[in-house]
């Protein structure tokens, strides 16, 4: 009598099932019999579907570098570039890019930006060359602000295997730094 | 004999020490602290993307302490001490409940937030300094704790309906794909703009990859499993394999604190300004030579 009010009592509240949050008072007992597949067979399969999920993602990051992105040159993505913001010089083919990077004059027009890699040993020879490319700049406003907030730091891509802690691209400069110090007074603090 | 068998569980609920919840909580509060403070202590990081780091540090810091104070709970209630039913009780575990799921859904917003700045920094680059202004960020800001602080309370308050939590898991995973879409996107264009430099090296070049593949497979990681558990209640509470599933409660909690372990390495202490002041603030005894 006493089982049979029990399991009356376990199917009403089964019905009406309430999620609560005490997780620690299990009142629901679970028949375990006749089960096809393994017990863990969904905690497995979300592991292994979230593996994978994350492993193709990468391995899709992975393809984009290989391949190239699908975010081709096109008359928009000129425009994009004409914003010293991006800071990356216009390099053609397979020069090195310290040479080309402070050795070619900044364009007054369409894509001027710099590329921000320092080397230790050019840091001294870069310094002047980079003052004046600055100066020189149309833009040198916009970039000597940029040195204020970090571009996202996942950007700390090509070199920095060499480079190291060197390795500045899109971090400001101890240079550029200086040189925006006098706009340190421009911006509102927090 | 019935009892008996209607109480055994073939999936025995996996209990996790409670050292290994304060070890992670004492840790994690620690770490979150020193960022919130120092980012409100240098002057140069008061910028509107170290305001959402500071934030997300600051919505982990709640977390850490909250779950802290809910394991003395627990335990105290283990030992006797608290009644598990008593009404005070109940009421502070509602209010314990509804702090982490105001610090929970404070850190997505903010990681969202996080994403958005970097987005608008890459692609809107000019006119960033326009449109993140100091006033504007820290109006986002008061809106994401207001709206944190709101909605947490109405989903504890109103959590046995089924609605609110469907909401709560519609809710994480339309963040999680802003999240997905605005990071890729970042990638593609940084991808784009360094095909155009030469001597690509492919080991520098998987850093990247690498890099948006942690920020966002941690949140993933340390998130899904608890979600995961939230659709499985909804759906099949009597399933012996969500039952098996559901047996790991305590394991993906323990998930969802160390993304507050994580989350400081992955966006605060990358920075070169955070960690120069971090070491300024704790190795440095005499304040006058260090500054």
């Amino acid at each position: 009598m006493s089982d049979f009010h029990n399991r009356s009592q376990t199917s009403a509240r089964r019905s009406d099932y309430v999620w609560q949050y005490e997780y620690y008072d299990d009142e629901e007992p679970v028949s375990f019999e006749g089960l096809k597949a393994h017990r863990y067979s969904i905690v497995i399969g979300f592991w292994v579907g979230l593996a994978v999920f994350v492993i193709f993602m990468f391995f899709v990051l992975t393809l984009l570098t290989k391949t190239g992105a699908p975010h081709q040159e096109n008359p928009d993505s000129v425009e994009k570039r004409h914003r010293p913001g991006s800071c990356l010089v216009d390099i053609d083919g397979h020069q090195d890019e310290n040479d080309k990077a402070f050795s070619r004059p900044l364009l007054a027009g369409s894509r001027s930006y710099f590329n921000f890699y320092i080397n230790e040993e050019d840091k001294a020879g870069v310094h002047q060359q980079l003052t004046g490319l600055i100066e020189q700049s149309k833009s040198d406003r916009e970039c000597t602000f940029l040195s204020h907030f970090n571009i996202p730091n996942f950007v700390n891509l090509d070199h920095s295997s060499t480079l190291g802690e060197d390795d500045l691209l899109y971090e400001p400069s101890a240079i550029l730094e200086r040189q925006s110090k006098s706009h340190d007074k421009d911006y509102p603090a927090c | 004999m019935n009892d008996s068998i209607m109480n055994h569980s073939d999936c025995p609920e996996v209990v996790v020490p409670n050292p290994v919840f304060f070890t992670i909580g004492a840790v994690s509060f620690a770490e979150n602290v020193l960022v919130v403070v120092a980012i409100i202590w240098n002057r140069k990081l008061h910028l509107p993307m170290y305001c959402f780091i500071c934030s997300l540090a600051a919505f982990h810091t709640i977390a850490s302490l909250t779950k802290t104070w809910e394991n003395l709970m627990i335990v105290f209630a283990n030992v006797g001490h608290l009644e598990k039913k008593g009404s005070s009780e109940t009421t502070l575990d509602d209010v314990i409940d509804s702090l982490l799921c105001m610090s929970f859904l404070g850190s997505f917003f903010s990681i969202l937030a996080i994403a958005v700045d970097r987005y608008i920094t890459i692609f809107h680059a000019l006119r960033y300094h326009n449109i993140m202004t100091m006033q504007r960020t820290g109006a986002v800001l008061g809106v994401i704790w207001t709206v944190c602080g709101g909605l947490a309370v109405l989903l504890i308050w109103f959590f046995h309906f089924k609605l609110i939590m469907i909401i709560f898991v519609m809710l994480f995973f339309i963040c999680l794909v802003i999240i997905c879409f605005l990071y890729v996107y970042m990638f593609m264009l940084a991808r784009s703009h360094a095909r155009k430099i030469a001597a690509l090296r492919w080991g520098s070049n998987m850093r990247g990859a690498l890099t948006v593949t942690i920020l966002f497979g941690t949140f993933v990681v340390c998130w899904a499993p608890f979600f995961f558990h939230l659709v499985i209640i909804m759906m099949c509470p009597t399933n012996p394999y969500c039952e098996c599933y559901r047996s790991l409660f305590q394991l993906h909690v323990v998930l969802l604190m160390s993304h507050a372990l994580f989350d400081p390495a992955i966006y605060a202490f990358r920075i070169a300004e955070l960690r120069h002041t971090l070491r300024k603030m704790l190795f440095c005894s005499d304040w006058k030579l260090c500054s």
